[in-house]
């Protein structure tokens, strides 16, 4: 069953685009990853499909309606994680549930238990009566996803709910996110952490300057760029690779530095690993070298040309 | 309602914000009593300074009660928190309606509490109190929809939080509480008919006089303004709000 379809969507602000054509599919029970920089258009994306912002073009169906998609009924069966910390800070954690749970419509005893099982849910059970002024970042990351969660939500969406925490809390956070799909809740899960995505999703979906580039599983986008190579050489003064020359060898596909790496993708075969060792060593001394096979982070870098932490300072 | 329940956890978050008790009641608090001190039984042209000084001090810290009602809709509405308060299945304009009236109610009590201080331990003379806390209401309406008006009407919250200084200060400083202002006829008008704290003290004074028509006519006034002010901020709020 498909529980959100967003269908030729355009928005604009201004001259720019922020979202092109996008056509996106959620079935039921899937985890999917929408994976991409900082300020590619995941936020926006989210927003729309949420309908907390007008769009331009195109249509969008939740739950099988495409009258009235965004009616309290349609809302009270999604759930939001914002990107930032939304919780009310003059609340405790119990308060803050207790209020999200409430607005959702549980009432009396049945507010309660929920409210005690999302506690328990993120591991903040003991800290129920303290406010989130108390409370460390990775603990207050996990009380906004509990916030979204009281009311059982069929449909959750999680923007970026990872960012600036340690890695227990991280680890935490996606444990809590396999649970709940063991217990069957549908979510669009967004990030630009690559090792995230290969984790919990059953399928990416990689979104770069308002398109979708290409979607499918972890496997199926790494299958898809088998057909490549990847080089990595170690050199001593990176700044005098010459790039240009290097993407103009045949079979050369994409050329990144990353700090004192050349990363050289190339046509599985070209046989031209002579050719880019004789031009890196000319002008920038060769360290060393090795040759991985593709990870997620190559499709990235494969459809869009850079790293998916090139946007991060944006 | 949902949108109802929700207003209890708008008074816990405002009892929890120790700076807005401060700032409505803490500090009037003390200014109450060491003015009071200061005057003693003091008179001026037959009137008991006390009672004047008082009285014109609980106003005047109403029309910074907006203060409270602005913060909030800024905090649910204007920051990251809008887009979890939008995706809520609650009407958001009826939810702001009712953190705008917890806010005034707030501003109203602390009011209420002030004034009540000043009857019971410095004997001052309100006249009719229940008139007095209708007035106080009335004020403190009308901060919240002032304060509303120019959360929406500009980009950045702090510049709002400057004009809504503005306003509670000029109003203060035009009725000639700080120093005595000229006797110029533009600064005469807006004192008679538009300067909030004026209208106010006018209303509560002809009560205490026995000048019933006056005191419903300064208060009709103070209605007017509210009415005037209320539908701006409707219109600003309707191309603002989220």
């Amino acid at each position: 069953m498909t529980i959100a379809a967003m269908q030729g969507i355009v928005k604009r602000y201004g001259n720019e685009l922020a979202l092109d054509y996008v056509d996106l599919s959620i079935h039921e029970g899937e985890i999917i990853g929408l994976l991409g920089p900082n300020g590619a258009g995941k936020t926006t994306l989210i927003h729309t499909l949420l309908g907390m912002i007008p769009f331009d073009k195109g249509s969008i169906q939740l739950f099988g309606r495409t009258e009235k998609v965004f009616s309290h009924e349609n809302k009270q069966k999604m759930g939001l994680v914002t990107q930032e910390l939304t919780v009310f800070e003059d609340l405790t954690a119990k308060e803050n549930l207790e209020f999200f749970a409430g607005v959702y419509g549980l009432k009396g005893e049945e507010r309660k238990k929920r409210v005690e099982e999302a506690l328990a849910f993120v591991g903040l059970s003991s800290n129920a009566g303290k406010t989130p002024a108390k409370f460390s970042g990775g603990m207050k990351r996990r009380l906004n996803i509990a916030c979204a969660l009281t009311h059982h939500p069929k449909f959750l969406i999680m923007d970026e709910p990872t960012v600036g925490i340690d890695p227990q809390s991280r680890n935490h956070i996606l444990e809590t996110v396999e649970k709940l799909r063991e217990q069957g809740t549908t979510i669009l899960y967004t990030t630009h952490y690559m090792e995230e995505v290969q984790t919990i999703a059953s399928r990416v979906v990689i979104v770069d300057q308002g398109q979708i580039i290409t979607e499918g599983t972890v496997n199926e986008l790494i299958a898809n760029i088998q057909h490549e190579e990847k080089i990595n050489i170690d050199v001593s003064t990176p700044g005098d690779v010459p790039v240009e020359r290097l993407k103009g060898l045949e079979g050369v596909k994409n050329v990144h530095v990353d700090g004192s790496t050349v990363q050289i993708i190339s046509t599985v075969g070209s046989g031209n690993l002579d050719r880019v060792l004789s031009l890196v060593k000319e002008t920038s001394g060769v360290v060393g070298i090795q040759a991985e096979k593709p990870d997620l982070e190559d499709v990235f870098l494969t459809l869009t040309g850079k790293q998916l932490r090139d946007g991060e300072e944006e | 309602m949902r949108e109802l329940y929700t207003m209890r956890f708008t008074a816990l978050r405002l009892i929890r914000a120790w700076v807005v008790l401060l700032l409505l009641f803490v500090v009037p608090f003390v200014l109450v009593t060491l003015l009071s001190i200061i005057m003693g039984d003091a008179e001026e042209g037959g009137l008991l300074l006390r009672n004047e000084i008082n009285v014109m001090m609980v106003l005047a810290f109403q029309l910074f009660g907006g203060s409270v009602a602005m913060n909030y809709i800024h905090q649910d509405f204007f920051t990251e928190r809008r887009y979890r308060i939008q995706s809520l299945p609650m009407n958001t304009t009826l939810y702001g309606f009712t953190t705008m009236l917890i806010g005034t109610l707030y501003s109203i009590i602390l009011g209420a509490l002030l004034a009540g201080y000043t009857v019971l331990v410095w004997n001052v003379d309100w006249g009719n109190i229940a008139w007095s806390i209708f007035i106080i209401a009335l004020m403190a309406t009308l901060s919240s929809i002032v304060c509303l008006i120019f959360t929406f009407s500009v980009k950045k919250f702090n510049i709002a939080e400057r004009l809504s200084e503005v306003y509670g200060v000029g109003a203060i400083l035009i009725a000639g509480l700080i120093f005595p202002m000229p006797d110029h006829a533009v600064i005469n008008w807006v004192n008679e008919y538009i300067n909030p704290i004026m209208l106010a003290y006018e209303a509560i004074d002809a009560y205490r006089n026995a000048n019933v028509g006056d005191a419903w006519m300064n208060a009709g006034l103070l209605g007017g303004l509210i009415v005037i002010t209320f539908v701006i901020m409707l219109l600003l709020g309707r191309r603002r709000m989220p």
